[in-house]
């Protein structure tokens, strides 16, 4: 079962597809959650998911606007899919019943 | 030049970038210019990145084991055999030569030559066990190789010997080290030739004075190497 973080990380760079590196992988996840992301934890959790077979990286081109460097491209594999989809539906399934997913009156007067 | 580039090439945030590995470098300081931070918030993205790098690297057991069961007690008592050595040198030295026609080898020639090929195989067995488990974590195993030395240097007071004799065990154990970086394990047959040579080494030595018993520990590098050489053989997978 993936972490939160990883989830995070992992659907990030499926939205992005082609063009997805530690730079907008960064940008898409702090716009989407409004939740602060550092580099080390981007980098470090990039890692762990590389090695679980779940990421393929390698150094794509450099741009101008980074200053000449070169970016560190990510892609998810099979498994990764597998296991973001399998992440989905179990937060899908658990959250079936509950009051935020069923956005019934007396549900949201509760909470 | 932008401003944000200008920012990477600060120099705090140069000798942060030191932490990293060349790629991870060229990756991690064009992200920080994209998105724009500052000298002082990319050196500390950078710093925080790197300690989380070397705590991750301490949940395997490989970094304790070099630095707290291997560095740290073997310093200490390869010191007190390199003094022990030393003494044992020192001694034959000042022997009378033997009466009667002929040379013989003085007393104590052949438990010398066993206890100097001792040193240098246990400082290489254990360097070697050291450079191999620890790679990125060396430079903790070599602090707590260090401490103990300077410690000891300090507090050296025997006259009629250099303080330095305490550190014979250091050039094989930094060659043991070097090879440990480069090779991932020696073949089954050298493995199992050099632990058998050292324990067969090490019985004279433990008929003579001194406190031997704990020197028995500093084999365990040895059988180790024979242990992963054997695992590596058994299993292919393993020895990349």
């Amino acid at each position: 079962m993936l972490g939160e973080f990883e989830y995070l990380l992992l659907t990030a760079t499926a939205s992005l597809g082609d063009n997805a590196y530690g730079a907008a992988i960064r940008e898409e996840i702090e716009s989407t959650t409004g939740r602060k992301c550092s580099i080390g934890a981007l980098y470090t959790t990039i890692d762990r998911l590389e090695q679980k077979g779940l990421l393929k990286t390698w150094m794509g081109e450099a741009t101008p606007q980074r200053g000449g460097r070169a970016k560190r491209m990510v892609r998810l594999t099979p498994a990764g899919v597998h296991a973001a989809k399998d992440f989905y539906d179990s937060v899908a399934r658990i959250s079936r019943r509950a009051s935020w997913a069923t956005q019934t009156p007396r549900a949201r007067s509760a909470s | 030049m932008t401003a944000n580039s200008t920012a990477a090439n600060s120099w705090l945030v140069q000798l942060a970038t030191r932490l990293l590995e060349p790629a991870e470098r060229e990756a991690v300081l064009g992200d920080l210019i994209e998105s724009g931070a500052g000298a002082r918030q990319a050196a500390l993205e950078i710093i925080s990145l790197a300690v989380r790098r070397q705590a991750g690297l301490w949940k395997n057991w490989h970094p304790w084991l070099a630095a707290f069961g291997l560095s740290f007690p073997c310093t200490l008592l390869l010191m007190g055999f390199s003094l022990s050595v030393t003494q044992s040198y020192e001694r034959l030295l000042g022997a009378p030569p033997p009466h009667g026609s002929g040379w013989t080898p003085p007393p104590g020639l052949l438990l010398l030559i066993c206890n100097v090929l001792l040193l240098a195989a246990w400082s290489w067995t254990g360097g070697f066990v050291v450079g191999n488990i620890s790679r990125r974590t060396l430079w903790v195993s070599a602090a707590l190789s260090f401490m103990p030395c300077v410690f000891c240097l300090e507090r050296f007071r025997i006259e009629s010997l250099s303080r330095f004799c305490l550190l014979l065990f250091l050039p094989p154990a930094i060659w043991g080290v070097f090879h440990g970086l480069r090779i991932a394990r020696i073949r089954l047959s050298a493995a199992i030739i050099l632990a058998l040579a050292m324990t067969a080494l090490t019985v004279p030595a433990w008929s003579s004075n001194g406190p031997w018993i704990p020197n028995w520990a500093l084999s365990w590098p040895a059988w180790y190497l024979v242990a992963t050489s054997w695992r590596a053989r058994r299993d292919p997978a393993l020895a990349g």
